[in-house]
């Protein structure tokens, strides 16, 4: 989300007021402190005191919030201080509703944060004058910005107001062709995103891509909506296609990913259209499509190569890998699988890097050169052992040692079969010390 | 024996006039135990409240009788007490009734009674002389003695400024009363300042949408109008009218549902009900009924928020009985509704409104047919 620069505020009469009154405050110091700076006081308040008026006395009285409030009504803005009023209250239900664990116990509430509040009086007013004078557009920005400040998650629960409140703007709002409702129709697929209601957010932002087909809008940061629009829509295709994926629906998956692939065309960008067709081809692996798998994942390899992404490529590459395995043409496999682990290494991308050494463990394994299992079985471990991730350690130790024992297996079966007494001695001399490995007397192995 | 010569009273007990505090020449002779300073005060005390306090006063102002026991004497100081207490609260109704009335006059004996009984009981500094306080000055606003008004109010204020534990309830109405008083002295910024206090108390106590509130909201609708500026007095007005739309509406809403489950002969007909005390109703009608005014004087180009205060001072009249006024009303809001485009959910409602109304009435059944006629 873009935040707008910083807006000069203009703060309220009695607001002013108050804020004056933390700092000059005589709190905390001793009688003796009083007794000292007296002269000083005197002198002071001979020069700026000429009395209290009536509302400046309220002012020094009341609370922050009600000053504010105060404010607002007295100028007429009344639907201010309604959606002012109900925010405060909503903070206290979610408090509420969300029990003893909820985060809002550890926030200070809102009507004791004067910066907040002051952000909320400037905007929320500013925005009801737009209203008042049917200005949409402008009420709009207004509430836009609110929800801009707002953004962090401390104040998730305002920003989702805020874009709600946006989002009915925006229907209201006729005279730009339609950008703002876009915008909000984006808004709102966020929200619902978030909130984990794809199917919602997938029908938003398909009505944000249609509203922003061909046109050239922008938004701050230079980005034209229509690529935005792609940009979220292959992602939220992809976050569904996994849901249906893990529930084994794989032809809707697949067909899902393939309209994130067009949406990824349309949008132009050769790295969303690469992890489309990464996505893609993962799918089709799942779903036992081989050759369209290896296709699609040619694609992303290539594009990765264009875009000198050594990441990218390196996935790539273990992804043709997996299918190649699950194929059985493991001659390939390792040839791709060599190729990462060269990569990682490269790049220093130590998970990929023990992932394509335990395939390749595997695979030697499964094939009976145990060597070259322990060797690879071996990166893995040492690289494990850098990164201490204790589980993983573990696992990698597990497949270390059935490699190594698989590599001994060959020469002590030897040693017993032989039965004649140079063999005994060999395996009695290693019973004693196990550390050290027996010497292999068929080499070949 | 109604005559009393104040030369003849024993030293050092003064009997002072109910009404004036002037020294009294007459006495109630029912009663025996109230003075007044002439029979113009007399007359005025028995109109307001006195007719129906006369008995009640003399338990008050007589002495205690001897009790043997501490127990009675306990016992007979509690009745002392809730008497009195039971007396602030007619008086006080009392008052509000005729306030509501516009017998400003009429309440200022009552009003009195109130606070004074109030001082009886709670004492000078306390909150609970502030509603008493209200009364006299709304009454006095209301007669037009400004000045005097401001005098209570600033009783009103001083005392709750004291006091550390006043409600909300209290502070809404007295911030309230002085923004009518600065309307009335035309002073408008100062007026508002109070205003806003009123809405900001009221809705801490019941909520920024509520009936209660609206009141406030009504009031600085007024102020912006007398200041000219008429598109945020459209706007108070509006949120005023939604308030009070919701809160009937959804009464309406009730009875609609109840007659379209299958009709039970031994059910109970419904009784018209807005849910509302008197001085409620009262407010309700004068409010709505003002903002129809201004409505239909100022706001010709605007015929959407006639027909929403239209539709909604018709159920107001529906669910106050007034059959025939929310009639009147709800056909003209039906017949508008009819020439404006995009309106066709109002349009239905307002057919389901003017059968409802038919129901409570024979007369205009007809009439109700011929809509529900023309629906189909």
């Amino acid at each position: 989300m873009t935040t707008l620069p910083p807006v000069q505020l203009e703060y309220s009469k009695l607001a002013l007021l108050t804020r004056k009154r933390s700092t000059c405050s005589p709190a905390g110091l001793t009688k003796a402190q009083l007794m000292k700076i007296k002269d000083e006081t005197d002198k002071y308040l001979e020069l700026k005191w000429k009395g209290l008026t009536k509302d400046e006395a309220a002012g020094y009285r009341n609370s922050y919030k009600k000053n504010i409030c105060i404010d607002m009504l007295q100028h007429g803005h009344h639907k201010s201080f309604c959606e002012l009023f109900f925010l405060f209250n909503k903070w206290h239900n979610l408090r509420e509703i969300g029990g003893i664990r909820s985060i809002y116990w550890l926030q200070t509430p809102l009507e004791l944060l004067p910066d907040k509040l002051d952000q909320l009086f400037f905007f929320l007013t500013k925005a009801e004058d737009a209203e008042l004078a049917a200005n949409y557009e402008d009420m709009y920005s207004y509430i836009y910005a609110l929800a801009s400040y707002f953004n962090n998650p401390d104040d998730k629960w305002l920003r989702n107001y805020f874009y709600e409140r946006c989002f009915n703007i925006a229907q209201l709002i006729k005279a730009d062709g339609g950008k703002k409702e876009a915008e909000s129709y984006s808004l709102m697929g966020l929200l619902f995103e978030e909130n984990g209601q794809l199917e919602a957010a997938v029908e938003n932002y398909e009505t944000f891509h249609e509203m922003t087909e061909g046109r050239m809008w922008t938004n701050a940061d230079g980005q034209t909506f229509n690529f935005l629009a792609c940009e979220n829509l292959r992602r939220i295709y992809a976050l569904l296609a996994e849901k249906m994926l893990s529930n084994k629906n794989y032809k809707k998956a697949i067909r899902i990913l393939l309209k994130a692939r067009e949406r990824a065309k349309e949008g132009g960008d050769m790295k969303m259209e690469g992890e489309a067709a990464y996505d893609l081809g993962l799918a089709y692996h799942k779903a036992g499509e081989f050759e369209l798998a290896k296709s699609a994942l040619n694609v992303f390899s290539d594009i990765s190569i264009a875009l000198d992404d050594a990441i990218g490529l390196s996935r790539a590459y273990e992804a043709i890998a997996k299918v190649l395995v699950s194929q059985e043409n493991m001659l390939e496999a390792l040839a791709f699988l060599e190729k990462v682990v060269e990569i990682a290494k490269n790049t220093s991308q130590k998970g990929r890097m023990v992932e394509a050494c335990t395939m390749l463990g595997d695979i030697y394994n499964g094939k009976g050169f145990y060597t070259k299992a322990c060797e690879f079985f071996k990166q893995a471990f040492d690289t494990t052992t850098e990164c201490m991730n204790a589980s993983l350690v573990d696992e990698t130790k597990v497949h270390y040692g059935i490699a190594k024992a698989h590599q001994m297996m060959g020469a002590v079966n030897s040693y017993i079969e032989s039965a004649d007494h140079d063999s005994l001695n060999h395996l009695l001399t290693w019973k004693e010390n196990r550390s050290s490995i027996v010497p292999d007397p068929i080499p070949g192995y | 024996m109604t005559e009393i010569y104040p030369l003849a009273v024993p030293k050092g007990r003064k009997l002072k006039c109910e009404v004036c505090d002037a020294p009294a020449e007459r006495m109630c002779a029912a009663c025996t135990v109230t003075y007044y300073c002439g029979i113009a005060h007399q007359r005025a005390d028995w109109v307001s409240i006195h007719e129906k306090i006369c008995q009640l006063l003399i338990p008050l102002r007589t002495t205690m009788p001897f009790y043997n026991s501490e127990e009675e004497r306990r016992h007979g100081r509690e009745q002392l007490l809730q008497r009195q207490k039971h007396l602030i609260e007619l008086c006080y109704k009392v008052a509000q009734k005729y306030l509501f009335e516009g017998k400003h006059e009429e309440s200022v004996p009552a009003a009195l009674h109130s606070l004074r009984f109030r001082t009886n009981v709670y004492g000078l500094n306390s909150v609970q002389l502030v509603p008493a306080y209200l009364l006299l000055s709304e009454a006095s606003i209301g007669l037009g003695h400004v000045v005097q008004a401001e005098e209570y109010l600033s009783q009103a204020q001083w005392t709750v400024l004291k006091s550390t534990d006043c409600n909300n309830e209290i502070q809404s109405l007295m911030h309230r009363n002085l923004g009518l008083l600065y309307t009335a002295k035309e002073e408008y910024e100062e007026a508002r300042y109070h205003l806003a206090n009123d809405i900001y108390f009221a809705s801490c106590v019941y909520g920024s949408e509520d009936i209660r509130t609206s009141g406030g909201y009504f009031l600085m609708g007024n102020v912006f109008i007398h200041q000219n500026k008429m598109d945020i007095a459209d706007s108070l007005y509006t949120k005023v009218t939604e308030i009070w739309h919701t809160y009937l509406d959804q009464h309406v809403q009730n009875q609609l549902s109840a007659r379209k489950q299958p009709a039970d002969i031994l059910a109970k007909e419904l009784e018209n009900d807005t849910g509302l005390d008197e001085a409620q109703e009262a407010e309700a009608v004068h409010i709505l009924e003002t903002i129809l005014e201004i409505r239909e004087n100022t706001g010709k180009e605007k015929p959407a928020s006639i027909l929403f205060i239209l539709k909604t001072v018709a159920i107001l009249h529906y669910l106050m009985m007034n059959i025939s006024k929310a009639h009147e009303l709800a056909v003209k809001a039906y017949l508008l509704s009819k020439e404006l485009p995009n309106k066709e959910d109002v349009t239905e409602a307002l057919r389901d409104l003017l059968g409802l109304i038919a129901s409570k009435d024979p007369v205009t059944l007809k009439a109700a047919k011929f809509f529900a006629g023309q629906g189909q």
